[in-house]
């Protein structure tokens, strides 16, 4: 079944005259695991962003479920967030240094749920344990952790709302090729276990080859390719998905 | 030979205690040869990188045993006019970042002649330079600032100045890592080139397998402050011969192996405040058995005198390479 549908969205930074993402369209279905793979620059975060409303797309429509979030108020797509969830790239910072790791779990709780505090912190627990991390971390700060287990607070961070979709925006980039095994595995297990879509954010076709269903390829703030990943691995048709092939070669 | 390390020790001062973190490493490089260092994060491979023309800021630690021979001369008892020429002509470096290594607010042309040793006929070789680096499009524009070129044109840049002074030896340390795949392979091929053509002397730090064994002739895995095993590229790729190398192919995702649970190495590197008695790799390795515990072990041979690996089960365990490429 069809989850999230994006229909023609576009956006435009004026200032400096780039159209980042230009009348793209695409859905993901439940549970299914979709990568956007392009060089950098090519538009891929300012794709999700868009999607989700952290930044305001010009024209399109996001469709969840059916209902055009770009349309939405704003406080009704607040609430609308614990369905829809990111995963940034760089978790030096999209962690704030100075609050404990208790904390920032539990404050997503208080943005969403009426929870007493036991329970608030109860629920950060479960959120560590989900990513293979104990309630030893709660008192400590995300600068006395190392990368791969920062990036495991924001993934818990992002599952505690128990979204349906996630977008995954370069999650392992960073990250050594120990800890990115780690990471990529924990994310495949808890989207088998919970039946969840991804939208699966990479320059890493290497990546993006070994996790997901389908693959769309960007560059320059379009879509030129989509398919099963079999079909554009064996058989890429576009030039520029031959290139990026090229170079992992 | 151009480089050749010998029981290299280097300590951090980490609070207030002296703590070392490259423990005695051995390292050559033949003339013309590009050797591949690669390992995980913090396990050592920079420090190795600065300890060559001892760029490491006396305050924060120091180098306290080996040797490190360039050519007749070891670095380590070289006075400060020595030291100077060493880093000025001798050796030359790339780093990670060109964003960060370049100086914004100079025109590219002017930080590349500050990059001569000597300014005679300096338009003449700068556009020599740029013209083997691939930048022949810049050539004669004096007044082009870094933040015009690209990520990709900024490391071109940088690889230029690294060649002006014909170095013996060029240390390129995570060279590639800020850039995109497309980009990283031009600028690889670059390097490879540029190694032909001046007989340059390569040690590529990184810790990327795919972009080493795209470079280098030999290769040295680096874990925990020392190297566990070296050998030819094609040797460790068909047939790895320490179980971390092992762990770190197995961890590089693919499409081949789609779908599959990656054989991640578990746990985490070790602290060099903590490190374990025995084999460093123990507290993670699949293949440890008591015995590892007890000592750390000596380079062991896999495959001829030129394969070896700091592991004591090599010879009863199977170990898988990487059967494509
Ligand atoms: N200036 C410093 N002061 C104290 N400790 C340092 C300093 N520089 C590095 N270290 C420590 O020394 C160890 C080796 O660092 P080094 O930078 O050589 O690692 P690396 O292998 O190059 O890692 P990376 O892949 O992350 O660049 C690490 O534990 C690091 O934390
Ligand atoms: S010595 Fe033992 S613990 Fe160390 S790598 Fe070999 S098998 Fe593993
Ligand atoms: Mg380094």
């Amino acid at each position: 079944m069809e989850l999230v549908k994006v229909n023609n969205l576009r956006k435009v930074f004026p200032k400096h005259k780039v159209t980042a993402v230009d009348g793209v369209s695409f859905s993901v279905n439940e549970g299914e695991v979709v990568g956007l793979v392009g060089e950098s620059g090519c538009g891929k975060s300012t794709l999700g962003r868009s999607i989700i409303r952290l930044i305001h797309a010009e024209e399109g429509n996001v469709f969840y479920k059916g209902e055009d979030l770009l349309k939405l108020p704003r406080r009704k797509m607040r609430s609308m967030r614990r369905h829809l969830q990111m995963i940034f790239q760089d978790p030096y910072t999209s962690l704030d240094p100075r609050v404990r790791i208790g904390d920032i779990l539990e404050e997503v709780f208080i943005i969403h749920e009426n929870f007493s505090r036991g329970e608030r912190r109860r629920k950060a627990e479960e959120a560590l344990e989900t990513v293979g991390l104990g309630a030893s971390y709660l008192n400590r700060l995300p600068s006395d952790i190392s990368g791969g287990e920062r990036q495991r607070i924001g993934i818990a961070r992002a599952l505690a709302t128990d979204p349906e979709f996630i977008i995954c925006d370069e999650p392992v980039s960073s990250l050594d090729l120990s800890v990115q095994a780690q990471i990529l595995n924990l994310l495949t297990d808890i989207q088998k276990r919970k039946n969840l879509a991804y939208l699966f954010i990479s320059h890493d076709l290497g990546v993006i080859g070994a996790i997901c269903d389908r693959v769309m390829v960007m560059n320059a703030g379009r879509l030129v390719e989509t398919g099963t990943c079999e079909n554009i691995f064996k058989d890429p048709k576009h030039e520029y998905t031959k290139r990026l092939l090229d170079a992992v070669r | 030979m151009a480089l050749e390390i010998r029981g290299l020790r280097v300590s951090y001062n980490i609070e207030g205690r002296g703590i070392e973190v490259v423990r005695g490493l051995d390292l050559d490089i033949n003339k013309g040869e590009c050797v591949g260092l690669v390992g995980e994060s913090g396990c050592g491979k920079s420090t190795v990188g600065l300890a060559i023309t001892r760029l490491i800021p006396e305050r924060k630690g120091s180098i306290t045993a080996g040797n490190i021979l360039l050519g007749d001369k070891d670095v380590l008892t070289l006075g400060p006019d020595g030291l100077r020429d060493v880093r000025r002509s001798k050796v030359s470096y790339v780093f990670q970042d060109p964003f960060s290594s370049l100086n914004p607010v100079f025109t590219v042309y002017d930080q590349l002649k500050e990059a001569l040793p000597d300014k005679r006929n300096a338009d003449e070789i700068i556009s020599g330079t740029l013209e083997s680096v691939g930048l022949s499009g810049i050539i004669g524009n004096k007044k082009i600032y870094p933040h015009e070129l690209s990520g990709g044109m900024q490391q071109r840049v940088m690889i230029a100045m690294a060649i002006m002074p014909n170095p013996g030896l060029l240390i390129l340390d995570e060279p590639t890592t800020a850039l995109d795949v497309t980009v990283q392979n031009q600028i690889l091929d670059l390097v490879a080139r540029l190694k032909d053509e001046m007989k340059l002397s390569v040690l590529f730090i990184s810790h990327d397998l795919r972009t080493v064994f795209r470079i280098s002739d030999r290769v040295f895995v680096m874990y925990a402050g020392k190297i566990v095993e070296k050998g030819l590229k094609q040797n460790i790729s068909l047939k790895p011969g320490h179980p971390y190398t092992v762990g770190l192919m197995d961890s590089m995702p693919s499409f081949e192996r789609r779908k599959q649970k990656f054989n991640a190495i578990e746990g985490r590197a070790p602290l060099f405040s903590e490190l374990p008695k025995g084999c460093k790799f123990y507290p993670r390795c699949k293949f440890r058995v008591d015995d590892c515990a007890l000592r750390e072990p000596g380079m062991e041979i896999v495959s001829g005198e030129d394969h070896v690996s700091r592991c004591i089960r090599i010879k009863e365990i199977a170990l898988d390479g990487i059967s494509k490429s």
